[in-house]
Parts: C-alpha cells; structure tokens; sequence
C-alpha cells in the first residue's frame, strides 16, 4: 500500500508540473481527491482492512492526501504569482508622463497685496468697508476738508463725470461713510480703486490704494508711526527695515507726514515713498459728527502697486493692468 | 521750486554738506526731489583775453589765436569757433586741463599749426546749453587768469524742492532759509540792506482800488530816466537760471528775482502804454484781455483785473497783458507791488488755462507784510543796474482787509497727548522762537502768535505740528495703539469674494485687472441698449465710458493675449460696473460683478486624449462651481435667451430665484472681429451679491436604507430643453423622492430625426426603512405620467 500511494504521489506531481492553468490543475484535485479520485477509492478500501491495520493504513493515505493537496496547492499559488505577475507587468505604465488635469491659474498680483495687507491689518481687529467708485462732492472732497478753492484739489488731477461728481481720487470716502454710518472707537481699513487723470511710465490712470483709520480715546501720532512701522516690517518680513517718516501736508489730516523706506530696488535712490498718514484733521471729525476732543483719529492711505512692485519686483507699473498672460502666471 | 545752494547759504549757512542738507530739509517736510550740479566736473580752465585773431594758413574754418591767460607770454590756441574776436574774454582750457567726460588737453598741432589750449563753449565745460554757436563770451571785466569755476561761481547746486501746498511761505530762497534756521539753529542774515527808495517826484499814474477786500495793498511807483540799454548782470543771470528761470528782459529778470529771492509776485507796465488811471476791478462780462504769452481770454465776471481806461491790461496775481508789456523800447515803468487776497486769486489761473509762478504763490498766500520790502529791494536792483528816477510811491492800503496775525492757544498737555511724547518746555519755547513766533504764557501753555508768512497756521493741531516737524517725526517713541481687545464679526452665511476667487483659480483661471472705463465704439457695440457714464476729462478717447459689464475690458485681455501667441486664455475679473441712474446722487447704480473669458483649448497639452476646443458646457461648469460653493444650486436656473453681445443659439440668462443675476454665452460671431479676438470665445458675468449669501449648514439625517436608483430613457421633441423635462419630472413630490440626475443625451437609429433621447436617473431611498418595489413603481409611474402631460415625454 505504501508503494502504492508513493506510486499516486509521483504521478500526481508529475501531472501538476506540467499545469499552466488553473482549470486544469482542478481537473487533477477531483482525478486524486474527488468523490471518485483515486485516493478517494483507497479511503474505501479501509474498510476491508482488519482492526489492527485500518488506523496505520488511514493515516498514511491521509497523509499522502495531505501532500498531493500541498502539491496542488503549491502549484496554484505559482499559478497565481505568475498570473498577477503578468497583470502586474502588463498594466506598469511611464509614471513620469504628465498628468491629467486642468492648470492652476493666478490671483493677480495686486489682489494678492491686498490680501497679504488686510489680513495683516484683519488680525490687529481691523474690519474691511468698501464704497462707491463715481463719488459726489461731498465724500471725495467737501467731508475731508478740501473745500471747492482748495490748492490740494488740483493736486489731484481729478476724472470728473460733472461739476459734483468725480471719479475717486483716493479711498477716504469710505472712511467718511463708515464715520457717518458707525459711532467710534473704529477700526477699519479700505481697499479699493481709485483714479487720477495721469498716465505716464510712473502713473496709470487707475490704480489701488488701501486706507486705515483708527477712532480712539487719546491716540498719538508715536503710535500711528509705531504700527506703520511694525505693519511695513510685516508686509516685507523684514526686521530691520529702514523708514522714514518726512512731514508733508495732507488736508484732511494735521500733522501729516509720508514714509519712505530703504530699497535698493530700483537703484535710483535710497528712499522709496510707500504712504502717506497723519492724524485726522479736527474739522474732518466735526463733519461726521465726531467730537476731536473726545476722540482723536489716525489714518493712513498706502498705494498697493508700489507695495507689490516693492515686494514682487515688478519693475514697470504698466504690468499690472497690461494682463499679459505671461506676467500674470508669474504669480500662481 | 528749484533754487541755488550757494544764494541760500547767502542767507543762512550750517556747516552741512549738500546730502545732509537735504535730508533736513526733507525731514522738516521740504521734501528734496533731487540736487543738480550746476556744471560739470572739470579742472584748469580760467578767463583767457584773446589779443589777436589770424585765419590758419591751411585750414579755412579756423582761427590761430593768442590767448592771454594771466601767465608770463600768451598762450597760441588754434580755434574753429565762428565767434572769436580780439579782445573777447573766452573760457580758457590751458594744457592739463580735464573737461566733463574726462577729456584732457594736451600740447597739439591743428593742420600743422601748433596749439597749445582749448577756447571752450558752455557746454564744453558741462553749463547748460546757452544757444550760442561757439564760445562762451565772458563779460569784458572779466579777470584775466582767474579760475572759471570760481568766477562763474560753478560750485554750487541746483536744489529742488517739492513744496507741499501749506508752506507757500517756502516759495523763496529767504522761506527757504527761514526753515533752515529752523532746523539748525544758525542764524539768518539777510545779505542785502533795505532802503526806501521812495522818491520825491510825484507818481504820475493814478490808481484807485475797487476791490479791496481782494486787493488790500497795492503799492506802485513810475520809474524814468534809465539806461534802457541796460543788461541783467551775470550773477543775477546765473542765480535765475540755477532757480530754473529763463533770463528775459532786465526789467523781467528783475521782477522773477525778488519773486525768487523774497516771495513776492510783482509786475512792470510799460507806462506809455497804459491810458488813463489804473483800476483794480472785477473784469466786466465777456471783457477781452491778450495775456503776455498771447493768448486771448474773455474773462469772467468773478476774475480780479488791472484795468486802465481802455479795459483789462492783467490778470491780478497771475499775469499781464500784452498791451502793456515791457520791451525794448519802454523807457517808462510802472512797477506793481501788491497783496491779493488767496480767495481772490484761487482757481482762477486753471480756470484760464494758465499757471504762473505768481498764481502759484497767490493761491497759497503770500506775506502781506511783504510788498514794502519788495518793492524796495526790486527798485534798488534796478537803479544800481539801469539808473534812473524813482517816484513817490502810491500805496493804497486797507488795513482792515489785510489778513490778521494768528494767534492761537497752545496747551503743554495737548502736545503731550496728541504727539504721544514728552517735551520740555524750553525746548517747544525754543522751536517757536525759530520760528519767528510771539509766545505769551498762559495756565495751561502759551498764547502764540504766527509770524504774518505762515499762511497754514489757524488751529493747536497746526502748532502741534510744528512741533513735531522741528522735534523730528523720526525721534517719536515707539509706542503701540492701545484699545480694547474686540472679537470682529465673522458672518458665516457670506462667501468672501478671494474663497471664490480662489475657486476660479483652481479652474485655471488668471485673475485680470483692467480700467474701469472702456471705449465707447466697443461698448456700444456689446451692450447697445445701456446708457452709460461718461467722463469729462477723459484721460484718451477710448478710455472715455464706465463700463457697463466687464466684457470690453475682459475681451481686450484676451485678444492682447491671443496677440502674443496665448492660443489657450481663461480670465476673470471682479470689480463695479456703472449703469446710469440719474435718481441715484452718484448718478449711476454701481455693481459688484464677476466675469469670465474662456477660449481656445480645454487642457494644455492632451497626450492621450484629442484635443477639444471648449465649449458652452465648459463655462457652464465654471459657473456652476461657483453656485454650487454658496450652495445654491438649486436656486440657480438657466434659460435660453438673447443678449446682443452672445450668439443667439449659445447664451443663457443666469436666474436666482426668478430674477436675472447674470448672462454667460458664446461671443456672438459678428462680434469677435471688431472685439480683435480669434476664434470662439465663451463669457459670463455674475452678481457678486448673488453668490455671496450662503446657507449655514442644518444637518440632516443619512438614512441606513438602501438607495434604489431607476434609469429612465425619454424620448422627447428636439427642441424641448432639458431642463422642462427634469421640471416635469421633480414636479412630482415624494418624501422618497431624492434626486434626478441627467445622464446622456441620443440622437440616431430607434429614434425619430425630429426628436431625441434624454436619460435620466431617479435616486429614491426612504429614510426609516426598506423600500417596497411596488412605492418605487408608484413612483415611476407617477413621474411617467407627470413628463407625458407636461412634456409630451415617452419612455424609450
């Protein structure tokens, strides 16, 4: 018997090495392990065989079992590693081809200023107020103190649409409407387009400006500079950045000065003038009602190309409203 | 304003260099806009005396000359300047000189004629060009020998300054020096003495003032009997030209030098000319006056005039008038010395077109105190240079119109607290001081009173400025605004516009910025029916209208884009658009939008997939991205309609809640060439408000029941829109009811040429347990019936 089942074993493994596929290698499990395999009929044999035989003679048929199983099983996981190998080899593609998916556009340079600036200002519990473009008289000009024969209103080389309309010329309207509007202490900054009737290589007609204005009990002009200063520092992530604080004029506030800071960017000179601030003018807090002694009123008005052009080293103005594609993705 | 160095430290003189000079001054809030050397950097020229002139044996063109140069023998110079003559005094380069641009001379032979020196032009030695041809003639008392830098006074810096509006008191080399004394503390010494120059013989020109509120001073005299041949000396010349003047006329270079040097406008009539008595009066109706630079004015009724018996003959405070303009031949003048008052003169200049360094100074005011002195000082120039006899002087003054020294309180506490630091009272006492203020003490601080130039003085913030200024801005403590810490408001139910931005970006789109107003030709041509704003004093002709959609600009990136081999563009833009509105007070109703281009290629490069130009449905996608972040969809329609600037057949009204909020589409084709763009070219534009307003979430549920998911072909007319059939069939309500979604559109074999399939799946799932199948079928067949009756619909 023992020969016999040797004899089965050898000839199940020599059939189970010549299998290339798995239907055939079940074709050989019910030929030696099936209900009419030949292992199967040795099991019945058992029968015949006296007490004393029948455990020995189980076990080693059990056994030869065992090992044509471990046999087929052996083959079927080689059958299943070379046929995911083959899927696996099949299926490899070129990783470094480029993907499949739309491009990244851009946020233009000058959004992306402003929004580095008002979150800057955001954090400090600033609020943003926006406000009408075409601007009357009254927001423009009359509530900041620049009455009708004021020198400062030719400088502003004003776009009029008639005699008590302008376009713009700077964001301080917002600031009137948000002092008609809302009782102090305020917090605000203004972000906007604004327009001037110029346009050269250092001037475009349009462009943007971002204002401030704080509404407190006792503030001074040292701390208008010292959050200048410390805004100016956080804009460049610059530590040590030089400015400068000159007095200029301004007649909606008093005293007014402009900032410069120390660039070498565009070589043609140390300071580089980036806003203009000052403390609001009492007569501009009496035209929305608010008491100057009571309150005191800090501004300050910056003009966002020149911070982008500072930061992002764009040399030409003109750029930013040009659009060319090949500016604009510069800035993904 | 530019003025010269040198005739600044004539009045006042820090032992600062040029640099730091400057910077004080830009500090104090005179801001410097630059310095310019007055000539260039050369070495070893000197007055040179030509004693003879011979033509050059071989060369027609030039001259051998010998040049004394101060040293023991003449020098020999061969020269080809057409204007040399004997006994001309001429800038003198001796061997070893260096010109500008490192040019040296050196020992030389000129066609065999030995040459030992240069004659030089002016701007041979690096002057501004002085529109000679040749040499530079030097006056005949010239010192022979002497250093040309140091007898053209060379050394010496053309300083400009950019005067805010306030310190008009700065319009002059004496305000100047005021504010450098100021800063530095060095005195201040006037280089000249006054006279009165007054004279006996009676005024021959009458004069009365009409107007004295806008003319409270008015001082003139008639001087005669002068060298009317009489030139501007060189000094006076240079310092002129150095403060950006151009020499004219002794009489005008005297009148622009005491403006130059003192502050105070003045004007000269040719006496001859005037004809009968002067009048200062408001000009008459459409009264004609030809100003000096020639330009006829028909005046108005509220512009300040001189006036003789023929009419207007100047502008007050701004200009004169040809007809009694000074020349050559005037050997009578009248001299105008006056106060007008800033109100009298304030833009009226720009009303005329006209800006003058006079108007300039009127408008921003000008020391009333002033006049006397001016016109001393001028008359004084005068007769040194021309001679002549000068008149009693006619003055008409009227004290109570004349502006009135300021005085205002200042309060020790109110420095403090506004400029945020402390200073000691001796040092405010001494900025005053230097300022030329009148302090008295008071409780709380001081009573001061403003010397009669500082037109900007009139509140305590004025003074605290001054404080300020002269303190140094710089020399402020840092010291941070202190307020109550507050939480900002944080709507939850708003989009912020960058979140949408962003969004866009993500599609690939390049944010845009272009000019709110637009062409007029191209808007018209997109929005016909639109009135729109225009602008007065527009900056071109086709930057004339407020833009009324972001389309004109959006579509002028795309073709400036295409223009530079940019095949594939996706742009957006966000900002107002204006539509007239006469009831609003701005005139226009101004609206926040948003809009997109897209044309050309759907992706960059497609290497395995065939390239595909986009398409409506691409922009569709865009914008129901940006519906969907508000989650609002639902909301949202979109209806076929017709726009003038979209093709008919491919432009969809954006509908929230019924009311239009936007239009997107296809360019109409008869647009894309006047638009200058190529090819199909896909635009939309949003209300941002209508994107804005989001839902806070309010969570349901998720059901643990199985979805069931139904798919139904439709078989409908061709024309029906999808979206009529989908109404049809959500109009059947049922709690079980989730969603329609469209899955495929078929036109072809089983389906009739005038009619096409659409495929939608139904998703129907109850929350608490199992569907039935005979619910779903209830379902179906009720939406069944509902697309039949509404829209004629058959399952497939």
């Amino acid at each position: 018997m023992q020969e016999q089942l040797q004899t089965i074993i050898l000839k199940a493994q020599e059939a189970v090495s010549g299998v290339t596929e798995l239907a055939k290698l079940d074709d050989i499990r019910v030929q030696y392990l099936g209900k009419k395999g030949e292992l199967t009929d040795m099991m019945k044999m058992l029968g015949k065989l006296s007490n004393e035989e029948r455990p020995k003679a189980g076990q080693i048929i059990n056994e030869a079992k065992q090992m044509v199983q471990s046999i087929l099983n052996a083959k079927k996981r080689e059958l299943d590693d070379a046929k995911l190998a083959k899927q696996l080899s099949e299926e490899t593609i070129d990783v470094t081809l480029p993907g499949r998916d739309v491009d990244v556009g851009s946020l233009h340079p000058v959004t992306r200023t402003l929004n580095r600036i008002e979150t800057l200002f955001s954090k400090a519990g600033f609020d943003i107020e926006t406000g009408p473009e075409i601007e009357d008289d009254w927001h423009n000009f009359e509530a900041l103190n620049i009455p009708e024969t004021h020198p400062a209103r030719a400088m502003h080389d004003t776009f009029y649409i008639n005699e008590s309309t302008v376009l713009r010329t700077h964001t301080s309207g917002v600031q009137i409407r948000t002092m008609e509007n809302k009782k102090p202490p305020l917090r605000i900054i203004a972000p906007g387009r604004v327009y001037r009737c110029d346009s050269d290589q250092t001037h475009t007609p349009m462009f943007h400006q971002i204002e401030g204005l704080i509404i407190e009990k006792n503030a001074s002009f040292a701390q208008l500079r010292t959050l200048l200063i410390e805004f100016l520092r956080q804009f460049f992530e610059d530590e040590n950045l030089e400015t400068r604080f000159r007095p200029s004029y301004f007649p909606f506030t008093e005293p007014s000065a402009e900032v410069d800071i120390a660039t070498d960017l565009f070589g043609d000179g140390r300071w580089i003038e980036v806003l203009g601030c000052g403390m609001v003018h009492p007569n501009v807090l009496r035209n929305v009602g608010i008491d100057p002694d009571e309150y005191t009123g800090l501004a300050f008005g910056l003009g966002v190309e020149r911070l982008a052009m500072l930061r992002y080293n764009v040399k030409d103005l003109r750029q930013f409203f040009e659009n060319d594609l090949r500016f604009l993705q510069q800035f993904k | 304003m530019k003025f010269s160095e040198n005739w600044l430290r004539e009045w006042t003189n820090p032992q600062w260099d040029t640099n730091t000079l400057s910077e004080k001054l830009s500090l104090a809030g005179l801001e410097v806009d630059g310095a310019e050397a007055v000539a260039g950097q050369f070495t070893n020229v000197v007055v040179g005396h030509v004693l003879s002139v011979e033509k050059h044996p071989d060369a027609d063109k030039l001259n051998v000359t010998q040049v004394d140069i101060g040293e023991a023998e003449p020098v020999q110079i061969v020269c080809g300047a057409k204007n040399v003559f004997v006994g001309m005094k001429a800038c003198c380069a001796k061997v070893g000189a260096v010109l500008p641009g490192d040019f040296k001379i050196k020992k030389a032979k000129l066609r065999g004629v030995p040459s030992n020196g240069m004659l030089c032009g002016a701007t041979e030695i690096g002057l501004a060009d002085d529109g000679v041809d040749g040499l530079l003639v030097l006056d005949s008392e010239a010192p022979v020998g002497q250093d040309i830098r140091k007898y053209l006074d060379l050394n010496d810096m053309s300083i400009e300054v950019d005067l805010t509006p306030n310190r008009a008191d700065c319009f002059s080399v004496q305000g100047i020096a005021r504010d450098v004394r100021a800063i530095s503390g060095v005195a201040l010494t006037q280089p000249f003495d006054i006279k009165d120059m007054s004279g006996d013989r009676a005024c021959t020109q009458t004069v009365t003032v009409s107007e004295s509120q806008a003319c409270p001073k008015y001082l003139g005299c008639v001087v005669t009997d002068f060298n009317t041949q009489a030139k501007t000396p060189r000094w006076m010349v240079q310092k002129l030209e150095r403060s950006g003047l151009r020499p004219l006329s002794l009489v005008v270079d005297i009148t622009n030098y005491v403006l130059m040097e003192l502050g105070q406008p003045m004007h000269a009539f040719d006496l001859a000319k005037i004809q009968g008595s002067i009048e200062i009066r408001l000009a008459k109706a459409d009264e004609k006056l030809t100003t000096l630079d020639d330009k006829e004015l028909t005046l108005k009724e509220d512009t300040l005039v001189i006036a003789d018996d023929s009419g207007a003959i100047a502008l007050a405070g701004i200009m004169g008038g040809v007809s009694t303009s000074v020349t050559a031949e005037t050997d009578a003048i009248f001299f105008e010395c006056a106060h007008f008052s800033r109100l009298a003169i304030t833009g009226k200049a720009r009303k005329y077109g006209l800006h003058t360094d006079s108007s300039m100074r009127f408008e921003r005011g000008v020391d009333p105190m002033l006049p006397e002195k001016a016109l001393n000082r001028a008359l004084q120039l005068f007769t040194d240079i021309a001679g002549g006899t000068v008149s009693v002087f006619n003055r008409i003054i009227s004290e109570a119109d004349l502006p009135k020294p300021v005085t205002i309180e200042l309060r020790r506490a109110t420095i403090g607290s506004r400029l945020g630091v402390e200073i000691e009272d001796a040092q405010i006492l001494e900025i005053f001081k230097r300022l030329d203020f009148e302090m008295v003490a008071t409780d709380a601080g001081w009573m001061m009173t403003a010397p009669s130039y500082r037109f900007d003085m009139s509140i305590e913030m004025d003074l605290i400025e001054e404080v300020g200024r002269i303190f140094g801005y710089n020399n402020l403590p840092e010291t941070p605004v202190l307020a109550p810490m507050v939480l900002n408001e944080l709507p939850e139910d708003i989009q912020s516009l960058m979140s949408l931005k962003i969004a866009l970006v993500q599609r690939g789109f390049n944010e845009v910025v272009t000019y709110s107003f637009v062409e007029e030709v191209k808007q018209k041509l997109l929005e016909p029916d639109l009135p729109y704003v225009l602008l007065q004093n527009p900056i071109s002709d086709d930057m004339k209208a407020m833009r009324t959609s972001l389309f004109p600009g959006l579509l002028q990136t795309v073709a400036y884009n295409q223009n530079r081999q940019q095949p594939r563009v996706r742009i957006f833009e966000t900002g107002l658009v204006f539509y007239k509105n006469d009831s609003d007070p701005t005139g226009a109703t101004q609206v926040p939008m948003m809009g997109g281009v897209i044309a050309g290629q759907v992706a960059a490069s497609g290497w395995d997939e065939a390239e595909r130009h986009v398409d409506f449905y691409d922009l569709k996608g865009d914008v129901e991205t940006l519906v969907r972040m508000s989650h609002q969809l639902a909301h949202i329609r979109f209806e076929a309609c017709q726009h003038p600037a979209l093709h008919p057949g491919q432009s969809a009204s954006i509908l929230k809640d019924g009311k239009e909020v936007g239009i997107m589409g296809q360019l109409h084709p008869s647009l894309v060439k006047a638009m200058g763009v190529s090819g199909h070219v896909y635009m939309f534009q949003i209300r941002q408000d209508a994107l804005m307003h989001m839902q806070i979430p309010a969570a349901q549920a998720v059901s643990k029941y199985p979805e069931v998911q139904r798919d139904l072909a439709f078989v409908v007319d061709e024309n029906l829109s999808a979206q009529a059939l989908i109404d049809a069939v959500v109009s059947v309500k049922s709690e079980i009811f989730k969603a329609v979604e469209l899955f495929d559109i078929y036109r072809g074999q089983g389906v009739d040429p005038t009619q096409k399939s659409i495929a939608l799946t139904l998703k129907i799932q109850h929350a608490e347990r199992t569907l039935q199948d005979e619910e779903v079928e209830a379902l179906v067949a009720n939406i069944l019936k509902a697309a039949k009756q509404a829209v004629n619909a058959e399952l497939r």
